[in-house]
């Protein structure tokens, strides 16, 4: 094995081919890499841009829109009581004949869209399978949607809808994803029922996909291992709802061009724009989706959930239609993290390698199948790459169906489900080797200049095969360590109560490779400042802020000189939209090369204003100056002069679009510290402390609030939060009976930041957004094993699962 | 629908609004343009409709119009603007305590409150009068800075206190809270 100081060193037989296709050394614009002297407008606190508007109670979500439209009418779904089953007869005629309602829809009616579809919010052609209908005949959860009542509010709407008489045949349900691929489980869809792309779908077994990857051959290295070297483990993780601040919310209507318009919560706009387009047989063109401010997405708004609902109740009323979802209809009907069961075993040689990874996944899918592959996929693919060096790796999963509410697109994205598995596995693998859990994890972790293959693992050649360019995790080791004291570990004094601690490491992305585009235009004013029109979605975590940094930081100005609008899909240019933490990274790419393309225009500019040639041209604070003279022109003075000039005149512009297959990982630890009650089983958590490379950080604040953001929903997975269903029914209906952490239950919080460079990235940043998602979990899980001996392989950890454990073993 | 109407004093300006008797509060107040208080749960357990009446703290979503009749509220817009902003707001602006900002109507009307009572709080008095409001973007860290920060402030910063309604008298003695370092975010 190589040593940890020299990992380029390696002797690998794939590697002359490996350089050319993933070389290690990026060529790099000279301006991408500064130094913290040189950088102006990045890595600086820059307030939030909409900060302001927020505090005061001025910035406007769709719900605030309603006072545009004078005549708007408001909906309410109505949804299916039985988890499944067929609809045989729906009453509206007591809604119909009510004053003040505009319009029922049923799947009959003409409006109401006859198509499959799939409402993930993914690049073109989805590939989640088309598998529903806007409303539904077949209904296969308590929460499917039938119908719908648009009337003159929402009061009304509502006693509409429960006038609404829906029969059914009732059919058997499945709620046991262990049993749902069994002969005789009832089934959800008929083959002919779905059009899906993706691999091993057996839809007579419930079975939505399977999938399978190997690196090396893992059943020899299991062979030839030491059996007491071979380790197995099993995991399973609960429905995590989204707990989205604001509901799903959309206003359709049409404008007097006759063309259809939306406002709405949505990371995707160009993707929901061309998903209506398909489903509604309207031309692109002529449908507009605009996004306000959003209260946060979370993956549950890479959804097209009601848009459709709404369209059609708007086509149908002939008013402007707004669908605001309940919370209840958030905590039941709509859209959660996947439930999974995961084994993870490994081989060990005798001279301590890793020498074989075997990982299996079960995810239930619920009764549709969105998301439902690509975030089993991920399960692997995330965590796996933390150990690239690994030769033998083998990923298999199956996603079934169940008659319980749909997974989807959640923050981690199938990754904190993994994590839980590798790394609370490595963490019991070197305890039972008796190793350090850190240091024997560090042996194997990844380095700067490894060519991460298990990344691929699922697709055929190496084309995704990534290489690894900027690699803190070791710091992140060092630094966490130090933060949560790990060396230095003070037991209670009384003897039943036991401290110990636990870490994680982590790995995300940033993007999907090799599917991605995010596009920008920039314009100049005459006063010096400039309007920035970009694809990419700011749903609340500051990605416009971000973006008004790297402008300013090629074009000299500040950032509050450059007004941001973004995602309009008449007024932007493109954009995938906010998932997969893909934003800064590619639509943050984008940004930067249209400022630069700009910023060749400005130059052209100085050159003729200052009669120096554009070589020795630099912009910064607010001016264009000669690094050779100190003869500088402001940027206002530019700006009126190339509008405004005698002989000649231009509006300064820049554009660009950015895709990439790189999608480099950001790194992290998290540590957790943990005092364990042998008696009762309670658990108090003395600390978390996360230390975060995510490259460059752009906006350091922004930076810890999406850690600290992300580590409150891993607290929440791993300690207090899933859904309770008894047969199909759900009884976790709002924050009353779901565990969201509050101010009170979250323990002190320590963030690090590891400042690494990427070079493919803007000005060296990578993602940030997901991997905080996927820590807490193994960390509490390593801890608590630390503290009293026991492992729990089950979320969330509660005092009873201890207890249990720590009986069983006496 | 409407089929009564409630007399308020909303941000020292009294008004008579149309109501339908199954109207909350909050559907009075966003009604008529006030939009600042959220729609989070309509049941009252997220906070995010947070307004103060007569002074109080209350989930305007759970107030029935009809009992609020008479009533003085106060909500998010009758603080600062934004040019000139209320220390509460000033320090969720510079401690970065935001991210979708959904949340933060209420939060700020509940600090407002909590700042009014007691100005002189420790990090644990903070996240306790702050655990009827829940956050789901920032972890909490920032938020509880920033109104330990409002607090320390209202010393500093007196005169725009009191010319903002006064409230707010004393500050954090030992200005030693213990939370605006890292690591040391919890007593």
């Amino acid at each position: 094995m190589s040593t940890p100081d020299s990992p380029t060193e390696r002797d690998d037989p794939d590697d002359t081919i490996d350089r050319q296709d993933h070389p290690r050394e990026w060529d790099e614009p000279e301006n991408n890499r500064t130094v913290p002297s040189e950088r102006e407008n990045i890595n600086t606190d820059t307030e939030k841009n909409d900060a302001r508007k927020i505090v005061t109670g001025e910035a406007r979500y769709t719900a605030d829109y309603h006072e545009r439209f004078p005549e708007l009418a408001e909906g309410t779904v109505i949804r299916s009581d039985i988890p499944h089953g067929y609809v045989t007869d729906i009453d509206t005629s007591a809604a119909e004949g009510m004053d003040g309602v505009y319009a029922v829809i049923t799947p009959w009616d003409d409006e109401v869209p006859d198509k499959l579809y799939s409402s993930s919010g993914q690049s073109y052609p989805e590939p989640s399978p088309w598998d529903m209908n806007v409303l539904r005949k077949h209904v296969r959860y308590v929460g499917d949607p039938i119908a719908a009542v648009a009337a003159e509010d929402s009061e009304t709407a509502d006693r509409a809808a429960r006038t609404v008489q829906v029969e059914y045949e009732e059919l058997d349900g499945v709620f046991d994803p262990g049993s749902a691929t069994n002969e005789d489980a009832p089934q959800l869809f008929e083959p002919d029922d779905v059009e899906n792309k993706q691999s091993g779908a057996e839809y007579e077994r419930n079975l939505e996909s399977h999938f399978e990857g190997e690196i090396g051959d893992v059943d020899a290295a299991i062979e030839q291992a030491d059996e007491e070297r071979v380790v197995e483990t099993e995991w399973e993780t609960p429905y995590q709802s989204h707990c989205v601040p604001e509901p799903h919310t959309t206003i359709a209507y049409t404008d007097e061009d006759n063309r259809h318009s939306f406002i709405t919560a949505t990371q995707v706009p160009f993707h929901t724009r061309r998903q209506l387009a398909h489903l509604f047989d309207v031309p692109i063109r002529d449908i507009r989706v605009t996004k306000p401010r959003i209260g946060a997405g979370f993956g549950s708004k890479q959804e097209m959930a009601i848009e459709p609902i709404a369209f059609a109740l708007h086509l149908k009323a002939g008013v402007p239609v707004k669908l605001e979802m309940t919370r209840q209809e958030e905590f039941t009907a709509l859209r959660f993290r996947h439930p999974m069961r995961m084994r993870m075993r490994t081989a060990v040689s005798e001279n301590g390698e890793l020498t074989a990874m075997d990982l299996y996944a079960l995810s239930n899918s619920g009764a549709y199948g969105t998301h439902g592959m690509t975030v089993a996929n991920n399960v692997g693919t995330k965590p796996l790459p933390l150990y690239p060096r690994v030769p033998n790796v083998r990923f298999e999963g199956d996603v079934v169906h169940t008659n319980l509410p749909m997974g989807a697109a959640m923050r981690g994205y199938g990754a904190p489900q993994g994590h839980f598995a590798v790394e609370a596995h490595m963490d019991e693998v070197a305890r039972q080797l008796d190793r350090d859990p850190i240091a024997f994890r560090r042996d194997h972790v990844v380095r700067a200049g490894d060519l991460v293959r298990n990344s691929a693992i699922l697709k055929d050649g190496d084309r995704f095969a990534r290489r690894i360019r900027s690699c803190g995790i070791e710091e992140c080791i060092d630094r966490g360590k130090d933060a949560i004291g790990y060396d230095d570990l003070e037991q209670p004094e009384q003897s039943h109560r036991h401290r110990g601690v636990g870490m994680a490491l982590i790995a995300q992305g940033s993007g999907v490779s090799g599917k991605e585009l995010g596009a920008a235009q920039i314009m100049m004013n005459e006063d010096g400042s400039f309007h920035l029109q970009v694809g990419g979605v700011d749903t609340g975590t500051g990605t416009d802020t971000t973006f008004s940094q790297i402008s300013a930081e090629v074009l000299g100005c500040a950032p509050e000189d450059v007004v941001v609008l973004s995602s309009d899909t008449d007024l932007t240019p493109f954009d995938y939209g906010a998932y997969a933490s893909s934003t800064t990274y590619i639509s943050g790419m984008a940004v930067k090369k249209a400022a630069e393309d700009a910023k060749e225009r400005l130059l052209d500019w100085g050159s003729r204003m200052l009669d120096e040639p554009v070589s020795v041209l630099e912009t910064g604070s607010g001016e264009i100056y000669s690094e050779e003279t100190g003869a500088s022109v402001t940027l206002e003075e530019v700006g009126y002069e190339a509008i405004y000039g005698d002989e000649k005149r231009e509006q300064i512009l820049g554009r660009s679009s950015h895709s990439t297959d790189e999608s480099p990982p950001p790194f992290g630890a998290q540590f957790v510290d943990v005092t364990v009650d042998e008696k009762t089983g309670e658990y108090e958590l003395n600390k978390l402390a996360f230390a975060a490379d995510c490259g460059v950080a752009i906006n350091p604040p922004q930076v810890e609030g999406q850690i600290e953001g992300g580590e409150h929903m891993s607290l929440e997975y791993a300690t207090s939060g899933s859904l309770d269903f008894e047969e199909g029914q759900p009884k976790t209906h709002g924050f009353r009976q779901y565990g969201m952490p509050r101010t009170t239950d979250h323990p002190p919080m320590e963030t690090l930041l590891v400042e690494t460079h990427e070079p493919t990235g803007p000005f060296g940043a990578k993602s940030i957004a997901e991997l905080p998602t996927n820590g807490v979990p193994p960390a509490l899980s390593n801890a608590i094993r630390d503290a009293v001996g026991i492992r729990i392989n089950t979320l969330p950890i509660t005092a009873e699962r201890i207890k249990q454990a720590l009986d069983h073993t006496d | 629908m409407y089929t009564m109407q409630v007399d308020l004093a909303i941000n020292d300006q009294q008004e008579q609004l149309d109501a339908s008797k199954s109207d909350s509060l909050l559907d009075v107040l966003r009604k008529q343009g006030r939009t600042g208080a959220k729609r989070g749960c309509d049941t009252g357990a997220c906070g995010f409709c947070t307004v103060l009446v007569d002074g109080e703290p209350e989930k305007s979503c759970i107030v029935p119009a009809a009992n609020a009749d008479g009533s003085t509220v106060e909500t998010i817009e009758g603080l600062g603007s934004q040019s000139d902003l209320h220390p509460i707001q000033q320090a969720f602006v510079d401690n970065f305590a935001l991210q979708c900002g959904f949340c933060i109507p209420g939060m700020i009307m509940r600090s407002k409150a909590l700042l009014a009572e007691n100005p002189d709080l420790t990090e644990a008095e903070v996240r306790e009068a702050l655990s009827d409001n829940l956050c789901r973007c920032t972890g909490y860290k920032k938020i509880v800075r920033a109104v330990l920060d409002a607090a320390d402030g209202v010393d500093d910063t007196s005169t725009s206190v009191v010319a903002d309604g006064g409230h707010l008298g004393v500050s954090n003695a030992d200005g030693a809270c213990g939370c605006c370092h890292d690591g040391g975010d919890s007593e």
